[in-house]
């Protein structure tokens, strides 16, 4: 089984015609010295090339937009990274339609009663997400019919304890301060982070 | 040797047993996994003669998740996030043929953009897993090079796909219906730059990895799956088309916009393990030409996602549908009682009928050539135990 079958070339083909650099030749002594080379030029040449290593947490990644975002009269999202939420309290009504959504998700959302007096909002309850258990799929924010509830470019939520990552109505509606601004460069040279 | 008889015959009488060496003691029984790292939450229980393994016992489930049965108690928008999970690296493919099964089942027409958007989505995150794959392959090797550049790699695709999708890995992108967003701005331009970047480097995989004399000597003729035994056992993707079966879902059943594609199957003859660690490697190449032309020829604009009821919901019926996966064929048979919770899910995925491949592989093969045979497999073995 484990013999060696060198001497027949890997044969490959397409459909149709075979793409130039394939088959590969297969080893034989004449070319084992070639391969050797090939492989140590190819490796030895990054040496000069610039690394694109990103140096988190120095350096942050520019995202598109402020977030994901969803248009309920369009019924379609808008592109940004699905980090914590943000929620408007001048828009929720408390209808419930995230946590239920949720339910069937992780369970992450409660509804919590708040102290203040909206017009719209008779029940006083609005949204309380524990960030223990959400996964980030923004699907509570396709849920929101009265663009209350969206998501930020903040993913930093590490906490020391479990309780601090339950987010309150109060804290959910601060706004974060995201200031990443590398974007990722890809020129002739090679890919590398710009700030 | 009297002296020993005589002793033994000493022992028996005062009850000492002897046991005769019997042909099993030959053998050493060995547990490759579940938490070895190079196994991935995956065991495998080998017999050895000497160097040679005798016997493969393959062992899933260890990261059994009960995937299938939670989908009963969720309607068909909840259920996207969890299916994912079974393979996070893959995670755009998988709710693909989930939300084609879906689609058919309740009958919504997917907006013509939005068919392009998850295809290009779904070509991105076949990159992304195949270059993990082949990251983990070139660390089985010991080929530390070949695990940092895929990882380097893949993570401009991550880059690429977090803009597109919002999500690093768990993307949620896919849903019944389409997409759930548009492409950024300036997306397209980025996205092209980055194949360009890419298809160079694929060179350079192809110098300092398939083309080095080492790797060649260690992976060629190793693990033979002719092509009968292939079909045989029902193994798919690309572990198929290494051993000269040219089938590839994308082309079999077009599904989407995949029949306006012009593409080829990338297959090869020769069995062993170096094909089916350099199919996936061509398959990447192949899906850098898919993605060009879906790029080109995506609609400027339009709708991308269907306008869904709350709780969208289908007569009562059964659906199939499959897609080309990272690791092969990936399908959904999803029974509808007519409630928006479907009936019975059935996940069909590529790890698992590739498995099958393994004790048929192993046996006779040496210890040292486990690694080899195993990992270019295409395995993942989270999605096997779902
Ligand atoms: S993002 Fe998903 S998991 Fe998190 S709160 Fe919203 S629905 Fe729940
Ligand atoms: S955030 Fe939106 S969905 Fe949730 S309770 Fe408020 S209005 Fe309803």
């Amino acid at each position: 089984m484990t013999s060696s079958t060198s001497s027949s070339p890997p044969s490959s083909s397409s459909s149709h015609s075979p793409s130039p650099s394939f088959p590969p030749k297969s080893h034989t002594p004449a070319t084992t010295a070639a391969g050797f080379i090939k492989a140590i030029e190819s490796g030895s040449k990054h040496l000069l090339i610039k690394r694109f290593t990103l140096r988190y947490p120095e350096q942050k990644l520019k995202f598109v937009g402020d977030g994901y975002q969803f248009d309920p009269k369009r019924a379609v999202g808008i592109a940004g990274l699905r980090g914590r939420h943000i929620l408007y309290h001048d828009k929720c009504t408390g209808c419930q339609l995230c946590a239920i959504t949720c339910e069937g998700i992780a369970e992450a959302i409660g509804m919590v009663r708040v102290d203040e007096q909206w017009k719209h909002n008779k029940k006083a309850i609005m949204p309380q997400i524990d960030y223990g258990k959400c996964v980030f799929c923004g699907l509570c924010v396709d849920a929101c019919p009265f663009y209350a509830l969206f998501m930020t470019n903040d993913y930093e939520l590490a906490s020391f304890t479990k309780e601090h990552l339950i987010y309150t109505p109060a804290q959910l509606a601060i706004k974060p301060k995201y200031s990443g601004d590398v974007e990722i460069k890809i020129d002739d040279h090679g890919a590398s982070h710009h700030g | 040797m009297a002296d020993l008889e005589d002793r033994i015959s000493e022992s028996q009488k005062m009850g000492m047993q002897i046991v005769k060496e019997s042909d099993d003691d030959r053998l050493m029984t060995l547990s490759v996994g579940p938490q070895h790292p190079g196994s991935g939450h995956f065991r495998f229980i080998v017999k050895l003669d000497g160097d040679y393994i005798v016997h493969c016992d393959p062992d899933p489930g260890y990261v059994h998740r009960g995937e299938e049965k939670m989908t009963e108690y969720r309607n068909f928008i909840q259920n996207i996030p969890h299916l994912e999970r079974p393979v996070i690296h893959d995670s755009t493919n998988i709710t693909y043929s989930y939300s084609l099964a879906v689609e058919e089942l309740t009958g919504i027409e997917v907006p013509r953009r939005g068919q392009f958007i998850r295809a290009i989505a779904s070509e991105l995150n076949r990159q992304v897993y195949t270059l993990y794959w082949l990251a983990i392959y070139g660390i089985f090797l010991g080929h530390s090079t070949m695990f940092m550049w895929p990882t380097g790699d893949r993570e401009l695709f991550i880059d690429l796909l977090e803009a597109l999708t919002g999500a690093r890995v768990t993307h949620a992108f896919n849903i019944p219906g389409g997409v759930r967003n548009d492409v950024p701005d300036g997306f397209k331009d980025r996205c092209l730059r980055q194949i360009t970047y890419y298809e160079k480097r694929l060179k350079e995989y192809e110098d300092i990895f398939y083309n080095n004399p080492l790797v060649r000597q260690r992976t060629e003729g190793v693990g033979i799956l002719t092509k009968e035994d292939a079909i045989r056992l029902g193994v798919t993707g690309s572990v198929l088309r290494a051993s000269g079966v040219p089938y590839d879902i994308r082309k079999a059943e077009p599904y989407d916009v995949y029949n306006e594609i012009d593409f080829k199957v990338q297959y090869m003859k020769t069995a062993d393990s170096f094909a089916r660690a350099y199919v996936p490697f061509l398959d990447m190449r192949e899906s850098c030409h898919i993605l060009r032309q879906l790029l080109d020829k995506m609609p400027e604009a339009g709708e991308v996602r269907a306008k869904l009821q709350a709780n969208p919901r289908g007569p009562p019926g059964e659906a199939y549908r499959r897609v080309e996966s990272g690791r092969g064929a990936l399908g959904y048979y999803i029974i509808s009682d007519g409630t928006p919770k479907p009936y019975r899910v059935k996940i069909s995925v590529g790890s698992f009928r590739n498995m099958l491949a393994l004790p048929h592989l192993l046996v006779g093969a040496k210890m040292g050539d486990m690694p080899v045979i195993y990992w270019a497999l295409n395995y993942w073995p989270v999605e096997a135990d779902r």
